[in-house]
């Protein structure tokens, strides 16, 4: 219950402090901006498509995997460049300014700080995907999708973005600089994105590997509207030993002081 | 209430607090001086759970800081050196959150929050963004968080730098009035602020612990040789010839000079006091003796001479009343 409480306590400090600076509205207005660019590309080219196709007297085709499966699977893309915003200051941050020593200093324990940035993190992110809700209502109120892929793939996405900002708390932990420990993040994050297609082109071994390395890879089937506990065991357990990696790293500043 | 046991922390190579031990009592203000670099903040994040020690034993209201971190940290207040502020938060909204993760229930917070303002003198500022605080009020907001969870230990590491003489003032008398249901362990190179709000004081120098006495007792501790300041009329004589003659007396200088009135340092070993021969001396001579009193050594110099590791005699003999 206490935990509970200390947990919430620093989400709530992390997510009031995105929007105590104009930082947490940029970044929600640019991923809306640029996930209606590529809902409007998307959607024009269905339009056509399935107008087109009509003429030619073939089947209607489906809103669900030929449209909105691939506004998901680029939104994706745009979170890797979006996220280091999102996560680079939480520890940098605290660690240049001092105030490390009252979050290491209170009753609290290092799980709880970290869940906490986790979770003001994640709701930062929540918020992001919750204004592109209104594009796919714009479907709903035109058209007649299906919702369960669109739920999946929200998940899918949801989980994901979990996944990256595991990872760029652990980068924030690892400096004392905002700007190093962003641009840390987005050169992995890039590489964990790149290794896609490095893993498309070699041998069906090294193609294992690099795909279970590739975070936006496994995305794919929830995109598609399935939810594999394949891809979701993945998810979460990479979500969980990057928080892991980050208590670990805490643990060891501390020790060496 | 405060047990501090052969702490010793080593930064790779560099060694910053030695084997240091002190004890606090309940309701004590223990001062913990030392000059820049003497392992003071390093000893102070020990004890508030920050970091741990290389070697040694830290415990804080009968919890040991390293074994039961959260224990002993409810029952810590602790203003680091530069107060851990969040510059986009109000002052108000600052002290809600730190009330927050100290474990204050929420139904008393705004009270807490209130409060500690109050008796820290930053209720005016309480809508100000901690971006825009003085230096000053920064180190109120800084002390109204150490105390809004009403601690029964509070460390606060050099309380005062930055203020001016009027919050200095206001700030120590603050500390005071914490102390009794509060144990106060402050650190400063102030030395005045030692004698004027602490009951005991560890001086460390070199990461390691010099001296550990009440500010009264280093003062006569150290001293080494007491020494008395004797004020002589006698006009167009000398006396120090005299009084360098009186057994026990080893010896005196002259230390001032107006018509005809001398004064004299006269210095003998702690143990004797020969005022008494003194004012024989000089009255059977038919002088005017207008002054006999002993010369206390000012903490100031007593810092000064520890932390310098200066010979007692050197300090005493540049010392001027
Ligand atoms: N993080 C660190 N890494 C390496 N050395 C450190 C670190 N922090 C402190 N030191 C060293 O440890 C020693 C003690 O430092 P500390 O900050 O405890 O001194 P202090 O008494 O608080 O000094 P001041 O009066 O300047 O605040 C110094 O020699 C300092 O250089
Ligand atoms: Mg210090």
């Amino acid at each position: 219950m206490n935990s509970v409480r200390n947990v919430l306590a620093i989400a709530d400090k992390e997510l009031r402090s995105y929007f105590a600076s104009p930082i947490g509205y940029i970044i929600i207005g640019l991923f809306a901006l640029l996930f209606g660019w590529f809902f409007y590309v998307y959607l024009t080219f269905f339009v056509q498509r399935s107008t087109g196709m009509a003429g030619m007297g073939g089947g209607a085709t489906n809103i669900n995997q030929d449209m909105i499966r691939y506004v998901l699977m680029n939104s994706a893309v745009i979170i890797l460049f979006v996220m280091p915003m999102i996560t680079m200051r939480t520890y940098a941050e605290e660690k240049r300014s001092g105030t490390i020593e009252l979050l290491l200093t209170s009753p609290l324990t290092d799980v709880q700080i970290i869940l906490g940035k986790f979770f003001g993190a994640m709701g930062l992110y929540a918020a992001m995907l919750l204004v592109t809700l209104l594009y796919m209502g714009i479907l709903f109120i035109y058209g007649n999708p299906e919702w369960r892929p669109i739920a999946s793939g929200y998940l899918g996405l949801l989980l994901m973005g979990g996944c990256f900002i595991s990872l760029g708390l652990l980068i924030s932990s690892l400096t004392k600089n905002q700007i190093v420990a962003g641009v840390l993040t987005f050169a992995v994050f890039l590489m964990l994105w790149v290794i896609n297609w490095i893993g498309d082109q070699s041998g069906p071994t090294t193609r294992v590997i690099v795909n279970y390395l590739s975070i936006v890879d496994h995305f794919d089937d929830f995109a598609r509207g399935i939810i594999d506990t394949k891809h979701l065991v993945y998810y979460l357990s990479f979500i969980t030993f990057g928080l892991f990696l980050t208590a670990k790293s805490v643990d060891s500043e501390r020790w060496r002081g | 209430m405060i047990e501090v046991q052969n702490i010793t922390k080593r930064y790779g190579r560099t060694t910053a607090v030695d084997d240091v031990s002190f004890r606090v009592e309940r309701g004590e203000i223990l001062g913990f001086l030392g000059p820049n670099g003497a392992g003071k903040t390093t000893t102070m994040r020990i004890l508030t759970g920050y970091m741990p020690p290389t070697e040694g034993r830290a415990t804080v209201a009968g919890y040991d800081v390293f074994t039961h971190p959260i224990e002993a940290k409810q029952r810590t207040g602790y203003l680091p050196e530069t107060p851990p502020l969040y510059p986009d938060m109000t002052v108000r909204e600052y002290l809600d959150f730190v009330a927050r993760i100290k474990g204050v229930p929420s139904r008393e917070r705004r009270d807490r929050v209130t409060s500690a303002m109050q008796r820290t003198h930053v209720a005016d500022m309480a809508s100000r963004h901690c971006s825009k605080l003085s230096k000053g009020y920064r180190q109120r907001v800084g002390l109204a968080q150490a105390i809004i969870h009403n601690p029964e230990v509070l460390i606060l590491d050099e309380p005062t730098a930055g203020l001016d003489p009027k919050q200095i003032i206001e700030t120590r008398e603050l500390i005071r009035g914490l102390a009794g249901d509060h144990t106060i362990v402050l650190s400063t190179h102030i030395l005045p602020e030692v004698a004027q709000t602490c009951q005991r004081v560890v001086i460390i120098n070199r990461g390691r612990v010099v001296a550990i006495d009440t500010p009264e007792g280093l003062t006569s501790r150290l001293q080494g040789a007491a020494t008395l300041y004797v004020q002589v009329d006698a006009p167009g004589v000398d006396a120090t010839e005299t009084l360098q003659g009186l057994p026990g007396v080893s010896r005196v200088a002259l230390s001032d000079q107006r018509d005809g009135v001398r004064g004299y340092e006269v210095e003998s070993a702690r143990e004797t006091d020969i005022r008494r021969e003194i004012a024989r001396a000089v009255v059977s001579r038919g002088w005017g003796l207008l002054e006999l009193r002993p010369m206390r050594m000012s903490l100031e110099e007593i810092f000064l001479q520890v932390t310098t590791e200066e010979t007692p005699e050197e300090a005493v003999s540049e010392q001027r009343p």
